[in-house]
């Protein structure tokens, strides 16, 4: 049982490790730009959101980003290039195993890169930085990171399959991913949106990864509507990247 | 005999484009078969549905008894592809590429490496096996894609086009490798060179704009479509007389001259006792008929205008 997608999810965890060094590098120098920028640079400027230094509150959001970006990066691109470049999920799809295993395979990738980045890139913040959390309030944050980053794989894994030309999954990735990582409060608190707004903005997939893992970081609450967001998020959207996959590459 | 491959009715339209009209066919067990046609003829159109790649719009396909759509799964156990276009994984080496093949075929270790050591050692790729396929030649890459189809031991072999873009040593030696695996297994390749398909293949079918238009061996077709009766003529001396004789004759239908070789069509088969009378004996160094080849049957099906 899913014998396939262990081993394409082998296989990407083989040529990772191969690049690894640099992949950390590059992954890691955007969150700690913004946080040198925002949270040092700026903190003359800016008071205590709610009583917690501003380096503090936006710390565990910039985690975040690291690892649904770099879930969605990975499915997406990955996908893309082994479908429209290599081919070789043709050459998958001649064995033994089924669409399942290549799909599942995939998303688990996306989601292993994004969690191995978003934890190195909290490693380095809280080398920075003298903020300690008790360790149930990381428990309670890594439920974010994982469902986030499932979801966020899938979503990726849908527009590498569907998306053929390469320049329309960096305007998706313009266009629908960045604002909604941004709309969600990495660098200010959702009490700055007027009220009828914010009922919405409540409601956005990005806001129960982003707000509910801070609201776990810094005050160890799992909020229940947070909570079943993100896994209602990463269920429709696991079931979607399947389902879509599966009609698309059987022609 | 078994049949391997079973074809019935299979339509695959693209966009109301008919690539495979109604294609029908049984290819029975061990043997070698060659899918002839023009570019766009449907012949790859054909193989992505014989391995599961595509679904057919109407018709059945079976490949060792499994229907290739509720039991596409078993057909892949029991087949390997070789595609048109090389599907290498770049990220991966040459052996890792193969042991990523063995292991979605459920191999272990213990099964896959001595496999592999002897198909490398086989195609000259052991000394490159830790090198990415980006810095191999086309032909290098080729043959890998070829042994990576042959890990697993499949039942059926399918290859597009196994042999196009290698140099004559690599194509002999490709040839000569589909040539032991004659008895183990049943192959269904295509192939644009001509007599590719008249050295390897058993049975040739040509096809064109999806449907098939000839069956049988090479022998067969060149049998059938023998109604041209053409023959090399030389002569020891005395060209000039000679051409102008054979043009005054009324059944030399076509005629072409370098130097002492006439080459020359006969409407019937008949006139060539005219033909040694007319000209007679003392002169003629060696009259031989020129046989027929698979590429005069091709382009006598098919045509001479280039496909877009
Ligand atoms: N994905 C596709 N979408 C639309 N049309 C297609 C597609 N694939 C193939 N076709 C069309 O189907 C027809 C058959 O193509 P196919 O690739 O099977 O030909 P072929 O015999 O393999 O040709 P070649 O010798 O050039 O490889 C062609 O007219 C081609 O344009
Ligand atoms: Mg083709």
């Amino acid at each position: 049982m899913f014998r396939g997608a262990f081993t394409i999810w082998g296989r990407d965890m083989r040529v990772l490790r191969r690049s690894l060094f640099s992949e950390l590098l590059a992954v890691v120098a955007y969150p700690i730009t913004l946080y040198l920028a925002f949270g040092v640079g700026l903190k003359g400027y800016i008071n205590d959101v709610d009583g917690i230094p501003y380096g503090m509150f936006i710390a565990p959001g910039l985690i975040s980003m690291t690892a649904v970006s770099a879930a969605f990066d990975e499915s997406a691109w990955s996908m893309w290039f082994h479908r429209r470049v290599q081919h070789t999920i043709e050459e998958y799809r001649v064995n033994p195993i089924s669409v399942y295993d290549i799909i599942i395979g995939k998303i688990v990738s996306g989601f292993s890169q994004g969690a191995i980045k978003g934890i190195v890139v909290a490693g380095v913040i809280f080398l920075l930085t003298p903020f300690r959390f008790p360790a149930v309030h990381l428990l309670a944050y890594l439920f974010f990171i994982i469902f986030g980053s499932m979801a966020f794989s899938c979503i990726g894994t849908m527009c590498g399959t569907v998306v053929d030309k390469p320049e329309n999954i960096g305007r998706i990735q313009g266009v629908v991913i960045v604002p909604l990582i941004f709309l969600s409060g990495i660098f200010f608190p959702l009490s700055s949106y007027p009220h009828a707004v914010l009922s919405i903005v409540k409601l956005l997939p990005t806001t129960a990864i982003f707000e509910g893992a801070r609201l776990a970081l810094l005050k160890g609450v799992m909020d229940f509507q947070y909570c079943a967001i993100a896994v209602f998020t990463a269920a429709v959207a696991f079931a979607a990247a399947v389902w879509i996959f599966n009609r698309k590459i059987e022609g | 005999m078994n049949t391997a491959i079973s074809l019935q009715g299979i339509i695959k339209t693209y966009n109301g484009l008919r690539a495979v009209d109604d294609f029908s066919l049984d290819v029975r067990s061990g043997t070698i078969f060659g899918l002839l046609g023009p570019n766009g003829a449907g012949k790859t159109t054909l193989i992505r549905i014989l391995t599961t790649l595509l679904r057919p719009t109407a018709g059945t396909a079976r490949v060792e008894g499994y229907d290739i759509l509720a039991s596409a799964k078993s057909v892949r156990r029991l087949i390997g592809v070789v595609p048109q276009e090389n599907n290498l994984d770049r990220y991966l080496t040459a052996r890792e590429n193969l042991v990523l093949h063995a292991r979605m075929h459920g191999l272990q270790a213990g099964d896959y490496n001595p496999r592999i050591d002897e198909l490398l050692e086989l195609t000259g790729l052991a000394g490159r096996q830790h090198d990415f396929p980006d810095t191999y030649s086309g032909g290098m890459q080729r043959r890998l894609v070829v042994i990576r189809a042959l890990i697993h031991n499949p039942r059926v072999l399918f290859l597009d086009e196994p042999t196009t873009g290698l140099d004559p040593q690599s194509r002999r030696a490709v040839w000569d490798y589909i040539q032991t695996l004659r008895s183990r297994m049943t192959i269904f390749l295509t192939t644009h060179y001509l007599d590719e398909a008249d050295t390897l293949c058993d049975r040739i079918v040509i096809m064109d704009h999806g449907k098939a238009l000839v069956d049988g061996s090479s022998t067969e077709l060149k049998e059938a479509f023998a109604h041209s009766h053409r023959y090399l003529l030389t002569f020891r001396a005395n060209e000039e007389r000679y051409e102008q004789t054979l043009r005054s004759l009324p059944f030399v239908r076509e005629l072409e001259r370098s130097g002492a070789v006439f080459r020359l069509e006969l409407a019937e088969e008949e006139y060539l006792k005219p033909l040694m009378d007319s000209i007679g004996g003392p002169d003629i160094r060696s009259i031989c008929l020129e046989e027929p080849t698979l590429e005069d049957v091709f382009i006598e099906l098919t045509g001479r205008k280039v496909r877009e």
